[in-house]
């Protein structure tokens, strides 16, 4: 195994109207291909800050980050967005579908900025759609689903363009316990079965607790970084 | 990203806000309107004018006294007393311009007449019993003047309808005696009511032997124009320079910057009023350019509310894999098309609005207006649009893609 995501003594401090306000106080650590990783702390903590970083939606303020063995600032605009679009898939808490429009255009949108050449558009997007187990909603707009379904569409959105890496904020944050475990069972899926790299963004230590790993931060510093011996099978249920 | 994919991600943005996408067109609608209709309607009156100066016949040509205005604000109508009577017999001479058919001299002012107690201030026109010939001109009653009244200069008068009605009324005016300019002058014919022909509104003139009219009317000794008819088409150009040098040797002449008159043949005439209506069209035609600016500046208003408010979707589109470049583009075809769109209908609108001018003009007004479609107005319209959205879409277009993805999705 090899480290596909390497960060050294990563700062990031925010300046608003003069007042720098620290948020990662130098964060080091490494992530091995394929492995699940959830990464929790309180609100305020700099988990968010962090899978920004690794998702090169921002950038540290000072430290090293290296993606699949190279480093973030030797990577282009350009690259950035292909390396998004290739090896990246991102869940968010909020969904982020586009409105109005249905789940298979929705899962087809990553595949509009890559070079999947659009006879096979249709296929991945139902492939993807299908192994979230939403086949049946392959038409519906997104405002018609329930909130569990949108995240379930955006995962299959993430998954798409076959990612390396799928870095997850707060998926089951806006969702019921049910949803949650289903998006969860998704989630440990991809891990196990599928071998993709996760990184997990949660403040419940019961939803962490489905990683193999867990890095708990606490104001911009890494409090523990432990494997997790009792890891909890979102295909057994719920534990109440 | 495929052009074909930026496109329909544009067109279901555009989809998405559809009565906003129709009110930030609506600007960018009424300027290629009335671009179009000023075109439309531009060209429709100059070929109203060019037609009547057809009307004149291409053989024609006038000689005109003074110096030929070089610019707007040469008005200096010197030597304006310089075509004179031993010019005309001149002219007539087949040794000195062989190609000259007719030549008819012209003298003209305003002038008031009165009948009885009724008084009309007219435009009193002396020439020569060629008039009929070159003008088509035929009294509806009486008749016009002959070679005999010329050389006898007889005391009579020829009146347009609206002269006639102006003193007479409904009463018959063939034969009374009217007075213009001191002199008492018998009518001998009435024209029929023509309206406007040829620069002349032979409605509102009384026309005499040009005789009379020099001698007893504006007591001059000169003419105010020459009007010369070529023999064959083909002859104008001979003509006009046969004109010129025996004018010239006339009034002794030999450097061309001193002439003391010009000669406008009617091409020139056409071309120089082609030259008018087209100055004035594009005129007006910037002054409707001016409502493109702003109907731009509302799209960039309006694209610049767009991208603020799908902060998140561009955010989202960015980390899905959008590059700076393809946010770039999404947001600039929406401007395109928005404006293209604007124009397509302002262009449909315009010539509505300019066939049913014409159709106005024609029928209720009553000129031999035709309805003119230019298609380069058309086609000028579209690519300006197009353009405008291109110009005016570029900032925001740049906004949105210069919005860092992490910002764009911490928007709520």
């Amino acid at each position: 195994m090899s480290a596909i995501i390497e960060a050294k003594n990563l700062t990031k401090i925010y300046t608003n109207d003069g007042v720098e306000t620290p948020a990662l106080r130098g964060v080091s650590f490494e992530i091995q291909q394929g492995e699940f990783v959830a990464v929790m702390g309180p609100s305020g903590s700099g988990k968010s800050t962090l899978l920004h970083i690794l998702g090169f939606l921002d950038a540290p303020t000072s430290g090293e980050y290296r993606f699949d063995g190279k480093a973030a600032e030797e990577y282009s605009g350009n690259e950035i967005a292909r390396l998004r679009n290739k090896k990246m898939g991102f869940v968010f808490q909020a969904f982020n579908l586009l409105p109005k429009t249905s789940v298979l255009e929705n899962v087809k949108l990553p595949m509009l900025y890559s070079d999947v050449p659009e006879r096979e558009w249709g296929a991945r997007a139902e492939k993807a759609i299908a192994s979230v187990g939403l086949s049946h909603r392959l038409n519906h707009e997104s405002a018609q689903l329930s909130g569990g379904e949108k995240q379930r569409v955006a995962i299959a959105r993430a998954l798409v363009t076959n990612p390396q890496v799928i870095f997850a904020d707060e998926p089951t944050g806006n969702l019921d316990s049910k949803s949650g475990q289903a998006v969860m069972e998704i989630i440990q899926r991809l891990s196990e079965e599928e071998g993709r790299t996760v990184v997990l963004i949660t403040h419940e230590t019961y939803t962490a607790e489905h990683a193999e790993r867990i890095i708990t931060m606490h104001d911009g510093t890494i409090a523990s970084d432990e494997k997790v011996y009792h890891r909890h099978k979102a295909t057994d249920g719920l534990i109440k | 990203m495929i052009f074909s994919h930026t496109f329909k991600t544009a067109l279901t943005g555009l989809k998405t806000h559809k009565s906003r996408s129709a009110l930030t067109i609506l600007g960018i609608v009424i300027g290629i309107t009335s671009i179009i209709l000023i075109m439309s309607v531009g060209q429709g009156a100059q070929n109203l004018i060019l037609g009547q100066i057809q009307g004149l016949g291409s053989r024609t040509i006038a000689v005109i006294p003074g110096r030929e205005p070089s610019g707007p604000s040469d008005f200096a109508q010197i030597f304006s007393d310089s075509l004179k009577e031993r010019d005309l017999t001149l002219l007539m001479r087949k040794d000195k311009a062989p190609t000259v058919a007719e030549v008819m001299p012209i003298v003209f002012g305003g002038q008031t007449a009165s009948y009885g107690s009724e008084t009309y201030r007219l435009t009193l026109f002396g020439a020569s019993d060629l008039i009929s010939k070159i003008f088509d001109l035929y009294p509806a009653q009486g008749a016009f003047f002959t070679e005999e009244d010329i050389r006898g200069r007889a005391d009579v008068v020829v009146i347009g309808s609206k002269v006639k009605d102006k003193l007479f009324g409904q009463s018959d005016a063939l034969g009374e005696r009217i007075r213009i300019g001191g002199r008492n002058l018998r009518i001998i014919g009435i024209l029929p009511k023509k309206g406007q022909v040829s620069f002349f509104n032979f409605d509102e003139m009384a026309l005499m032997p040009y005789t009379t009219a020099q001698q007893y009317i504006f007591g001059i000794k000169y003419f105010h124009r020459f009007i010369v008819e070529a023999n064959a088409d083909d002859a104008v150009l001979q003509t006009v320079r046969d004109i010129t040098s025996t004018l010239r040797e006339s009034h002794n002449i030999t450097d061309s910057a001193k002439d003391d008159f010009f000669v406008q043949t009617s091409a020139d005439l056409a071309s120089r009023l082609a030259t008018i209506t087209n100055v004035l069209t594009l005129l007006l035609v910037s002054v409707a350019a001016v409502s493109l600016l702003v109907g731009g500046i509302g799209i960039m208003n309006i694209m610049l509310v767009s991208v603020t408010e799908r902060t998140r979707e561009i955010g989202l589109r960015k980390a899905l894999g959008a590059t700076d470049r393809d946010i770039m583009r999404q947001f600039l075809f929406e401007a395109v098309m928005l404006t293209a769109v604007g124009g397509v209908i302002g262009i449909l609108l315009g010539a509505f609005l300019s066939f049913a001018t014409a159709l106005v003009l024609s029928r209720v007004v009553g000129l031999s207006w035709t309805f003119s479609f230019p298609v380069s107005a058309a086609l000028i319209g579209f690519v300006v649009a197009a353009g405008v959205g291109l110009a005016f879409g570029l900032y925001p277009a740049r906004q949105a893609s210069q919005k860092s993805p992490i910002e764009a999705l911490r928007y709520e």
